[in-house]
C-alpha cells in the first residue's frame, strides 16, 4: 500500500495482485461445511446463475407463498375481515394446500443437488482437496433440509407472524399461541425430512438428472394409486398409511391440530424412510470415491 | 506496496513432495501398482509412462481418493491415509478430465473451493483473482465455465488447484487437449510454479517434451514398477565421446582416421550399432574427421554424442521399440 507522506489517510491505494503465498489462519472445518450448505442452497435457486435459471424456482416459491401471504394481505388491508390469517386458512390446511407445489420443488431441486456433482465429474476435486465425504453429505443433507424449509416452514411462519401483525393485541396474541411454534416446527420438520431423504436417496442412484427427477416423481406419484388400490383390494384402511405423498403431511397435521392422526404405521415408514434414505446416502458416497 | 518475496529462493525445500515405500493396488486382475518404491524430492518432477503404468493410480492414491492394497505412501512428509485431512490443506490437484460445473463462473469455482479449503470469504476473493491472474483469466473469470474453450478451462482448473496456496500441486496431464497456443501458456505457467512461486509440482504426462520443459526430475513407470528416474537437464561434456556414422566402407574409413588421431590420445572403438566410437571429440579431432571424409568423398551421416540422453533413457524404460 502507498501513501503520500505528510498525510493521515490515503490517496490511493494500489493492490499488488500477484501470486503470493497464503500464510493465514484457515477456518474450522464448520465453516467450509456452513459454506458449502449455503453454495448447494444458492444452486438450485438460481442464484449467482442466469435470469432463465432463477425462473422456475422462484415461481414455485411464489406459488407456496402466496396463500399464505394471500390471507395475512386481506385483514391487513381490509379492516372491515374480522377474521384472523389463520381463521382463513388453518397451519393443516396451508400445508395439504402446498403438497403439490412442494412435490414439484422437490422433484426439481433435490435430486439434481447429487446428479450435477457427479454429471459435472466435480467429485473428484471435493474429495481430493476439498471435502470428505462425510462433509460432502452432511452438507448437501443440510441443504436439502433449508432449501425445503423455504418452501414448507416459510409459508407457515408467514402465517403465524402475519396473525400477530393482524391481531388486535399482538402481544397478547402472541402470549396466547406461543405454544404453536415449536409444533409448526416440528410439522414442517416430518414433511421436510422426508422428502430430503426421499430425493437425496433418488438423486444419489444415478448421474442422469432425468432419471433421478422421474425416479422421484414415480415414488411420489404412483405411490398413492399403490396404496389406494391396495386398500381397495384388502378393503382396509392400512395401506392408506405407505402413501408417500399424504403421509408426511398426514402426520405433520397430527403434530399441529393434536390429532391422532393416521397410526404408528405411517410414523414407522416415516423413520424407516427417513433413516434409510440418508442411510443410503451414506453408503453411497462412503469412503470418499469420487466414482 | 506489499511485494511478493521469491518463495522459491528463502524457502526450506522441507521433506519431498511425494515418497512411495513398496505400494501395491490391484484392480480385479490388473496390478496397477506393483511394490512401487519411489521419492519424488525435486521441485518439480515429471510422472511419465504408457497408457495404463499406473501413473494415475499412483496420482489418485495420494490423494486419497482410493487406498492402496499395501505398502505407505507420504505427501510432503505427511501419511495420505493417518493425515488426509492435513495432506488435503496442503496439496492442489488439478485432474486431466473436465471436473468444472458447467454453469458456474471461474470466479465461483475458484471462491467456492477457496472457501471448502477453510479460506474466509475475503481471502477466498482475494486469492481467487490473484490466482486467475496469474494463469491469465482475469478478464474471463465472470463468465461461465461452460462457455471457455478448452485451454480457459484447462487454466481454470489449474486456478483452482492453486488458490489456497498448495505446497504441492498435482496436475494430471496438464495440456491434455490443448492447441499448440494453450499448451505453450500452460507449459510456461506450470513452469513458473516451481522456479518463481516455490510450489513444489509433480505433472503426469505423455508428452516427453512437457515434461522435459517444465520440471527439474523425470520418473519413468511401467506396469506400476519404477522404470527410470533421473533428473531432465543433461550435462553433456563439450569434447567428450562421440559416435561416428558414415557413407559407403565405414571399417576402411575408421582404419584411416585411427593413425590421424592416435597423436591426439584418441582411440577408436566400434559401438554396438556398427558406428564408430571416438573417446573424444575436441574441435582439432573434428577437423581432422571433417577433412578425411572430404578427402575420401565419405559422407559424414551421423555425429552425436554418446552420452544417452533423455528421451533414450526415456523411451528404454516405457519399453517402447523404435522403428
Amino acid at each position: 500500500m502507498a501513501e503520500r507522506e505528510g498525510t493521515d489517510s490515503p490517496r490511493a491505494v494500489l493492490h499488488d495482485i500477484r501470486y503470493s503465498r497464503y500464510d493465514g489462519v484457515l477456518r474450522p472445518r464448520s465453516s467450509a461445511v456452513s459454506g458449502f450448505v449455503a453454495s448447494s442452497v444458492r444452486r438450485p435457486l438460481g442464484l449467482r446463475r442466469s435470469a432463465g435459471s432463477k425462473v422456475w424456482p422462484f415461481l414455485l416459491l411464489a406459488a407456496a407463498y402466496l396463500p399464505a401471504l394471500a390471507v395475512v394481505a386481506v385483514p391487513l388491508l381490509v379492516p372491515q375481515v374480522p377474521l384472523q390469517p389463520t381463521e382463513l386458512i388453518s397451519y393443516p390446511n396451508l400445508l395439504t394446500t402446498n403438497s403439490v407445489v412442494l412435490l414439484a420443488f422437490v422433484a426439481t431441486a433435490v435430486p439434481s443437488m447429487l446428479t450435477r456433482d457427479r454429471r459435472d465429474r466435480v467429485l473428484s476435486l471435493y474429495f481430493a482437496t476439498a471435502l470428505s465425504w462425510v462433509e460432502y453429505v452432511v452438507g448437501t443433507a443440510l441443504a436439502a433440509v433449508v432449501l425445503l424449509a423455504l418452501v414448507v416452514l416459510g409459508p407457515l411462519l408467514v402465517l403465524f407472524v402475519g396473525s400477530i401483525a393482524t391481531a388486535d393485541d399482538p402481544g397478547g396474541w402472541l402470549g396466547d399461541n406461543l405454544g404453536d411454534l415449536p409444533r409448526i416446527v416440528l410439522a414442517a420438520l416430518l414433511v421436510v425430512l422426508f422428502h430430503a431423504a426421499l430425493g437425496l436417496a433418488v438423486g444419489s442412484l444415478t448421474s442422469k438428472r432425468v432419471f433421478a427427477v422421474g425416479g422421484y416423481l414415480a415414488v411420489v406419484l404412483v405411490g398413492p394409486v399403490i396404496t389406494r388400490v391396495l386398500a381397495l383390494v384388502l378393503a382396509s384402511d392400512w395401506p392408506l398409511a405407505l402413501d408417500p405423498t399424504t403421509g408426511p403431511v398426514l402426520l405433520a397435521t397430527a403434530v399441529l391440530d393434536g390429532s391422532g392422526g393416521p397410526g404408528t404405521l405411517a410414523w414407522v415408514v416415516w423413520s424407516v424412510v427417513v433413516a434409510g434414505g440418508f442411510g443410503l446416502l451414506a453408503r453411497r458416497y462412503s469412503g470418499g470415491s469420487d466414482a | 506496496m506489499r511485494v511478493s518475496t521469491d518463495p522459491g529462493t528463502t524457502r526450506d525445500p522441507g521433506p519431498p513432495g511425494m515418497e512411495c515405500v513398496a505400494v501395491s493396488k490391484r484392480f480385479g486382475a490388473v496390478q496397477a501398482l506393483d511394490d512401487l518404491t519411489v521419492t519424488f524430492g525435486a521441485a518439480a518432477t515429471g510422472l511419465l509412462g504408457a497408457n495404463g503404468a499406473g501413473k494415475s493410480t499412483l496420482l489418485r492414491a495420494a490423494l486419497g481418493l482410493s487406498r492402496p492394497d499395501s505398502g505407505t505412501l507420504r505427501i510432503l512428509g505427511l501419511d495420505t491415509v493417518a493425515d488426509r485431512g492435513e495432506v488435503r490443506r496442503r496439496v492442489g490437484y488439478m485432474p486431466e478430465h473436465p471436473c468444472l460445473p458447467a454453469d458456474m463462473s471461474a470466479q465461483d469455482v475458484c471462491v467456492q473451493l477457496a472457501r471448502l479449503r477453510g479460506l474466509g470469504r475475503r481471502d477466498a476473493v482475494r486469492r481467487t483473482s490473484e490466482v486467475l491472474f496469474a494463469v491469465g483469466l482475469e478478464e474471463e473469470r465472470r463468465r461461465p465455465v461452460g462457455s471457455y474453450s478448452l485451454g480457459m478451462q484447462q487454466r481454470t482448473k489449474l486456478a483452482q488447484a492453486l488458490v489456497h496456496g498448495p505446497d504441492l500441486v498435482l496436475l494430471d496431464e496438464p495440456t491434455s487437449g490443448l492447441d499448440p497456443a494453450g499448451r505453450e501458456e500452460m507449459l510456461a505457467i506450470v513452469r513458473r510454479l516451481s522456479t518463481e512461486l516455490g510450489i513444489r509440482v509433480i505433472a503426469s504426462s505423455h508428452v516427453l517434451e512437457d515434461i522435459e520443459r517444465t520440471c527439474d526430475e523425470v520418473v519413468v513407470l511401467r506396469s506400476g514398477t519404477l522404470a527410470a528416474q533421473r533428473g531432465v537437464e543433461v550435462d553433456h561434456v563439450l569434447a567428450g565421446p562421440v559416435e561416428l556414422r558414415t557413407t559407403g566402407d565405414t571399417g576402411g574409413f575408421a582404419a584411416a582416421l585411427e593413425p590421424l588421431l592416435a597423436p591426439h590420445g584418441v582411440t577408436l572403438a566400434p559401438t554396438a550399432s556398427g558406428d564408430i566410437g571416438l573417446s573424444a571429440s575436441s574441435d582439432a579431432v573434428l577437423d581432422l574427421v571433417r577433412d578425411l571424409a572430404a578427402e575420401r568423398g565419405t559422407g559424414v551421416l551421423r555425429l552425436v554424442p554418446a552420452e544417452r540422453g533423455l528421451e533414450d533413457v526415456v523411451v528404454d524404460a516405457m519399453g517402447v521399440h523404435r522403428g
